[in-house]
This record gives C-alpha cells, structure tokens and sequence, in this order.
C-alpha cells in the first residue's frame, strides 16, 4: 500500500467523524426536549466548529520535515523566517478560535442563568411542557 | 523513518476523533444529565490532543481549563439546582 494513500485516508477519518459529529449535535440541538441537554449540544456544535476552523489552518508535512506551531522562539534572522513561513501552519484560524472559545464560555454562563430563571419561573426545564405552560 | 512517523500521527488523529464521535454520540443519547456532562467533557479531552495534534498548543492551554473545568461544573451547577433525569 502507499503511504500517501494511507495518509490521505487517515485525514478523511478525521474530517468524516468531524462531520459525524457536527450532524449529531445539530440533532441534539433541534430534537431533544430538555433544555440542559439542547445547552450541553450547543457547546458541542460550537467546538466541532472551531476544529473545522484549526483543521483549515493545518499543513500536512512536506518531504517528512514536520510542521510547526506558528511561534518564533528566537531573534528572527532572514534563514529563521524563511524556515517558518515554509513550516509553520497558519496562525489566524488560531487567533480567531481563541476568541470564539471564550465568546462561547460567555454565550454558556448566560444560558444557564437563563435557565435557572425558567426553572424558579416554571418549575421544570422540559421545553415540551413550557411550551404549554401560559404566563 | 520520517514516512512512518507523519503516519502514525495521522492515525492518533484519526483514532481521537471516531472516539470523540462515541463520547458525542453518548452526551446526546444518556438520559441522566450528569453523565450526559462528563461525556461532554471526555469529548472535549479528545479535542484538545486534537488540537495538539493540529500544531496549536495556545489553543490546548485556553480550551483545556475552559472546556473541561469551566462549562461542565457550571452546568453541573445548574443540574443540582434544577432537575437531573430528561423524561421519555
């Protein structure tokens, strides 16, 4: 067998279960009736999503030289930044899924406090039952 | 050599995500609310060897602290406060 076949398979893998999981949390996001569990989807989705996001940015290895995260470690001289523009992955797709990471820990604190507040409004978190709850 | 390393990071990669798939696939189905959460959390374990494994180690360093600590006991939080079984 070739190695880059294997290779090429391995990574579909990757993105395969990648979307597998995607399609599960969008289910759980859309189907299932309790509120806790439409949150523990959410963050789910929004993590499947930022691994989209770090998987776009990646650089398979070029000639067996392995890449690199995006840090330069010394005094940059012209040989240093040419090895790191030539191995180094892509650092945006980084920068932005910090920020999405912790934008998501804020959009969760604010959901389960909304949640506590349905639950001493209406005494259960079943959305099939709030649904016919009134006032 | 160097084929055969480039190799088997792939295939940890490979075997960390179709185990991610299975905790995911648990967090979704579990009716008791509290497994249901720490299913969420191995999830996010095996997405932060991913991320290691996808070269962004200052990602590892914020994700780990926030997706394993932060969020399940939150939400643990919320689970004893309110209910913890999802009826049929």
């Amino acid at each position: 067998m070739d190695a880059e076949f294997i290779n090429t398979y391995l990574l579909l893998v990757t993105l395969t279960s990648l979307l597998a999981n995607a399609i599960i949390s969008i289910y759980g996001l859309f189907f299932k009736p309790h509120y806790t569990k439409k949150v523990i989807a959410l963050t789910i989705l929004s993590d499947t999503m930022n691994t989209f996001a770090i998987y776009l940015g990646y650089r398979t290895w070029v000639n067996g030289v392995n890449p690199r995260p995006p840090v330069l470690t010394s005094t940059p001289t012209e040989k240093s930044i040419s090895e790191f523009t030539a191995r180094a992955v892509d650092p945006l797709p980084q920068a932005l899924v910090l920020t999405a990471v912790v934008i998501g820990l804020a959009v969760t604190l604010f959901l389960v406090f909304l949640g506590y507040i349905l639950y001493t409004h209406y005494k259960t978190l079943d959305m099939r039952e709030i649904k016919k709850l009134k006032g | 050599m160097n084929v055969y390393a480039e190799t088997i990071v792939y295939l940890i990669m490979a075997v960390v995500s179709l185990l991610s798939v299975v905790a995911v696939y648990l967090a979704i189905v579990e009716r008791d609310l509290i497994k249901a959460v720490i299913y969420s959390a191995l999830q996010s374990g095996f997405y932060a060897v991913l991320y290691y494994l996808l070269m962004a180690p200052d990602i590892v360093l914020v994700y780990l602290p926030v997706a394993v600590g932060l969020i399940p006991g939150v939400l643990i939080v919320l689970i004893s406060k309110t209910e913890r079984w999802e009826k049929e």
